[in-house]
């Protein structure tokens, strides 16, 4: 069931929360709400599952006006922060709650849950009480019991967060698998740019009560359309800058050539893995000169800060091989440089 | 001894050691200012070796009647206080920190005068010619006073506006551990808002509620300022045959029976509570 | 089993070594004994300690030079369980009801010295041996005095019961005592033939006027409360809570007519200190002048027969022991409910019990 999200504007006092909301999510998608805490991204998701009104706008599920619906008739599945699992009642009745409360025929209820509980691989688990089992058995029974009804949308939200980073990266390769397999419409709300980037098939980059962008995550990390989402999703180097005659100057570097664009002030965005260091920088169009301040090894790669002759502090990272030594040594002097089609130009208000 | 399994429980054993050593001013107080009044007072119903006491208070039946009533009126009072105390308590746990200041500062003004205060202010309020049956009769709405005092209704209203606070104030603690969340899951999965309520904070909130039962059930069975105050004479509780008997008569091995007998019965109905709440908590799948 | 020395048999133990040693005091040429610095009253406490105050405690002070230190309530379970464990608190102490005998018969009480406290000229009934008769107060009936004008009160408890002629709620205390006395009254019983009491008959008698008693009273100030706000018309209840409110000008007054006379009565604790102080106590309080002071605020007279000639005129008529008002009432006999009053208690809880 496709979701349209029109104008949605709230308010909680002078507090603005949302400024303002578009946003369409197509049947089947998988779309990810990125944005730091405070961004009005979880008043989004309780306006789409119905906790709250917005003050303007609408929210349209399959085509339907259920901007004043109750939660209850939203046809809606949704897995909480904390899971929300009921206490007090078993995995199993847990799971079955939803069918109870659509006058689901008892046997129906008790395949459907089985049905279920087998989907999340936890099988055997339905006489359990929740506090009996591990975060993130928990956090897949929520799943189970949000999609158990077969839901129209399945609203995630930070569903994550408490589990420690393996179990977290297992749980989300097979929430995505799952969300394909049931072709199920999907809202899902982090803060994790990493976790964006691998589950979605669109993101939307939230800041202030509004989005700033919509798009496939290559889309949006390679050509961010602000510069709050250039620095928000991964590490960047934001040049800023002024285009003229087809170049922009920036401290410490030759002038970057970037021809058949408006000239304006304009802000530069260079991922760290674009910098080349050392002899791999002695070709490139741009180059400057810097000294080491800081080398992190990350397995994989090296991260260096390097601070630029006459400019600015610049992000890079090169990957290593076992058998090349690693390409600098904290305060060492070396070339930096780039080439011009690796930099995207984020224009400036 | 020397095994480092041993060592290890003996370490184990230290941490609670030390722990206990923090309750024992507390243990010890309440040993010596409660435990040991009580045994004596027990010990004391069967002076001699000889059950008599025990034998009078069952077998006649004015005592058998007395505390039946006595737990007939906890009982009520205790079902009113439940009532009214619910929505209160809920209101109270939805009602943001300022809301939540003032309601339990209202809430909690009444200790700040006497019981025997308050019974003499419901004197005045419930009367024959007190201010509700005045109002009342001004608005048109009755033409003779309604009886609300010297009788039962009288007891019930005053004992239940003493102990109403005993019963908000457990049930506002279990309602403030419940994850507004958990609600708000419920009616997300399809409940209307009573369902929800019913099928999921109301067993949450059952630890508050038992503790406030048991809390305000205990209480009304003590009383006996007010029930002789407010019911004219008419309501007799065990507590008070008991003052009675330690006041007047002199009989402290009688007393102490009866007391005992009290005693005996409050606990079996604490376990009651405790054991029909435990039940309920737990859904059975 | 070893016995070990406790550390008060020690003390106990020294103590007599001590005055032992010492030449005899001076207690036994008949002087008084060394002044301590406090005695210890014990009263009912309230309007009635502030009178104590200014009439017997400052008067005692001012003799003897002995701190007067007042405590309440009066609670006889107390003074048993002082008396019982060997150290009462209280030098004097008031008893409440009709507990002076009682007191006296457990054995808790000092005998009342002759030769310090003089009461010879008080009326026999208040010469006891050990309880020392402090007042006299009635349980008589108050009423309104717009119900029933110029002197149309009832008159003796069979009026009382008489619920055709002298129409209205009324209120008796929730309580045997006095009420099975007005019963029998009530029933054609006279005043010198009460005791001892047919509780049947009494009972009996309970059973008719029941349905006309709007509250069974517990505490001494709700017969009055409940005449000030007209719940009731008419109301048994101890005459002085009747006289505060008659002083105050509200419309109650007091028939004293088959009143039941009782006394109030201090005694020493048995085994007190400063008995002999309390001794001294005593005799200050048979001072008629100081027994007016009471008499006239709280209207329960002294039994000293001099004290009413100290108290004003007008008040004297209100008072249970001016002589008109005495003929009228009769003297609760304490012994019989000394020894009847769980029996007739318990039969009064049954009896309130049936519906």
């Amino acid at each position: 069931m496709e979701l349209s999200v029109q104008g949605i504007v709230r308010r909680f006092g002078n507090v603005t929360a949302l400024g303002g909301v578009d946003l369409d999510v197509a049947e089947g998608e998988f779309l990810t709400i990125l944005g730091p805490s405070g961004s009005g991204k979880t008043t989004l998701l309780k306006t789409v599952a119905g906790f709250e009104i917005p003050d303007e706008g609408a929210v349209f599920l399959g085509g339907e006006d259920v901007t004043l619906a109750p939660p209850r008739k939203r046809d809606v599945g949704m897995v909480f922060q904390n899971y929300a699992l009921f206490p007090h009642m078993t995995v199993a009745r847990n799971v079955a709650f939803p069918l109870e409360m659509r006058g689901v025929r008892r046997e129906e209820i008790r395949r459907r849950v089985e049905e279920a509980l087998r989907l999340v691989e936890l099988q055997g688990f339905g006489e359990r009480l929740p506090r009996q089992l591990s975060g993130g058995q928990q956090q897949r029974v929520a799943l189970a019991r949000a999609v158990v009804f077969g839901p129209g949308l399945l609203l995630l939200d930070e569903p994550f967060g408490a589990l420690d980073r393996k179990l977290r990266e297992g749980l989300q390769l097979e929430v995505r698998r799952l969300q394909r397999r049931l072709r199920l419409t999907t809202l899902f709300i982090t803060h994790d740019q990493e976790e964006a980037l691998i589950m979605s098939d669109r993101i939307a980059v939230m800041d202030r009560g509004r989005i700033e962008q919509v798009g496939p995550p290559a889309e949006v990390y390679a050509r961010p359309a602000t510069r709050f989402v250039a620095d928000f999703l991964g590490e960047s180097n934001l040049l800023d800058g002024v285009l003229a005659d087809g170049a922009v100057r920036i401290g410490g570097f030759t002038p970057v050539p970037l021809p058949g664009l408006p000239p304006g002030p304009v802000t530069l965005l260079l991922r760290p893995e674009a910098l080349r260091l050392a002899e791999a920088a002695e070709a490139a169009p741009c180059r400057g000169r810097g000294r080491v301040i800081e080398t992190v090894f990350l397995g994989l790669s090296v991260k260096l800060r390097v601070q630029m002759e006459d400019g600015p502090e610049m992000l890079a990272r090169v990957p290593l091989r076992p058998s090349l030594p690693p390409p600098a040594q904290d305060g060492e002097w070396l070339a930096v440089g780039f080439a011009p089609e690796d930099v995207h130009v984020i224009p400036r208000g | 001894m020397s095994s480092p399994g041993a060592s290890r429980r003996l370490a184990g054993r230290r941490r609670e050691l030390a722990l206990l050593a923090f309750a024992t001013p507390a243990l010890l107080l309440l040993g010596v200012v409660f435990a040991w009044p009580v045994l004596r007072l027990l010990s004391l119903s069967v002076e001699g070796g000889s059950l008599e006491h025990f034998e009078k208070a069952a077998l006649d039946g004015l005592y058998v009647s007395v505390l039946g009533d006595s737990l007939k009126i906890a009982a009520a009072v205790t079902a009113i206080c439940l009532v009214l105390a619910y929505p209160v308590a809920f209101w109270l746990s939805r009602a943001g920190r300022i809301g939540a200041a003032l309601g339990l500062f209202a809430l909690l003004l009444p200790f700040w005068t006497s019981v025997l205060v308050r019974t003499y202010a419901w004197l005045v309020l419930l009367g024959r010619n007190g201010v509700v049956n005045r109002a009342l009769r001004d608005w048109g709405l009755i033409e003779a006073p309604l009886p609300l005092l010297h009788n039962m209704a009288g007891v019930l209203i005053g004992m239940v506006q003493v102990l109403l606070p005993y019963m908000v104030l457990p049930i506002y603690a279990a309602l403030l551990r419940v994850d507004p969340d958990l609600s708000r899951a419920a009616e997300g999965l399809g409940a209307p808002p009573w369902r929800a309520f019913l099928r999921v904070t109301f067993p949450l909130s059952l630890t508050g509620v038992s503790a406030g039962c048991a809390l305000v059930f205990v209480l009304s069975l003590g009383f006996f300022i007010t029930p002789a105050l407010l019911g004219g004479g008419r309501v007799v509780m065990i507590s008070m045959l008991i003052e009675q008997q330690v006041r007047e008569f002199l009989d402290w091995p009688f007393a102490a029976a009866l007391s005992a007998v009290l005693l005996l019965v409050t606990l079996a109905i604490y376990g009651l509570i405790g054991r029909i709440t435990r039940g309920g908590r737990l859904e059975a799948a | 089993m070893i016995t070990r020395p406790t550390r008060r048999g020690l003390l106990r133990g020294t103590g007599g070594l001590v005055a032992a040693a010492l030449p005899l005091p001076a207690l036994a040429q008949g002087a008084a004994p060394p002044k301590p610095d406090r005695i210890v009253v014990n009263a009912s406490g309230g309007a009635m300690n502030s009178i104590f105050r200014r009439s017997y405690f400052a008067e005692f002070e001012k003799l003897h030079g002995i701190r007067v230190v007042d405590t309440s309530p009066v609670d006889f379970g107390k003074l048993r369980a002082m008396v019982n464990t060997g150290n009462p608190e209280w030098t004097v102490t008031e008893i409440g009801g009709q507990d002076g005998l009682r007191a006296k018969a457990l054995n808790l009480l000092e005998p009342i010295d002759p030769a310090i406290v003089d009461r010879s000229s008080f009326p026999e009934v208040a010469r006891d041996s050990h309880v020392f008769i402090s007042s006299a107060y009635s349980t008589a009936l108050g009423y309104r005095t717009d119900a029933f004008p110029n002197g149309g009160q009832p008159k003796g408890w069979a009026q009382f019961w008489d619920v055709k002629r002298f129409p209205g709620a009324r209120s008796l205390r929730n309580h045997p005592t006095d009420n099975l006395e007005f019963a029998l009254l009530a029933d054609g019983v006279p005043m010198d033939k009460l005791y001892p009491l047919d509780m049947d008959r009494a009972f009996r008698k309970l059973d008719e006027i029941r349905p006309h008693i709007t509250v069974w009273w517990t505490t001494g100030a709700q017969p009055a409360q409940l005449l000030v706000d007209k719940e009731v018309v008419l109301a048994s209840g101890w005459n002085g809570r009747f006289f505060e409110l008659t002083r105050r000008n509200a419309p109650v007054a007091t028939e004293f007519t088959e009143g039941s006379l009782k006394s109030g009565c201090f005694g020493i604790p048995r085994g007190t200190r400063q008995a002999y102080w309390g001794q001294q106590f005593l005799q200050v309080m048979t001072n008629p002048r100081l027994q007016a002071i009471y008499a006239t605020e709280l209207s329960y007279a002294g039994l000293n027969p001099e004290t009413i000639n100290y108290v004003p005129e007008e008040i004297r008529p209100m008072l249970p022991v001016a002589p008109g008002n005495l003929a009228k009432q009769f003297w609760l006999d304490v012994g019989w409910w000394t020894e009847n009053g769980a029996k007739a208690q318990e039969r009064w809880t049954r009896w309130m019990l049936q519906r």
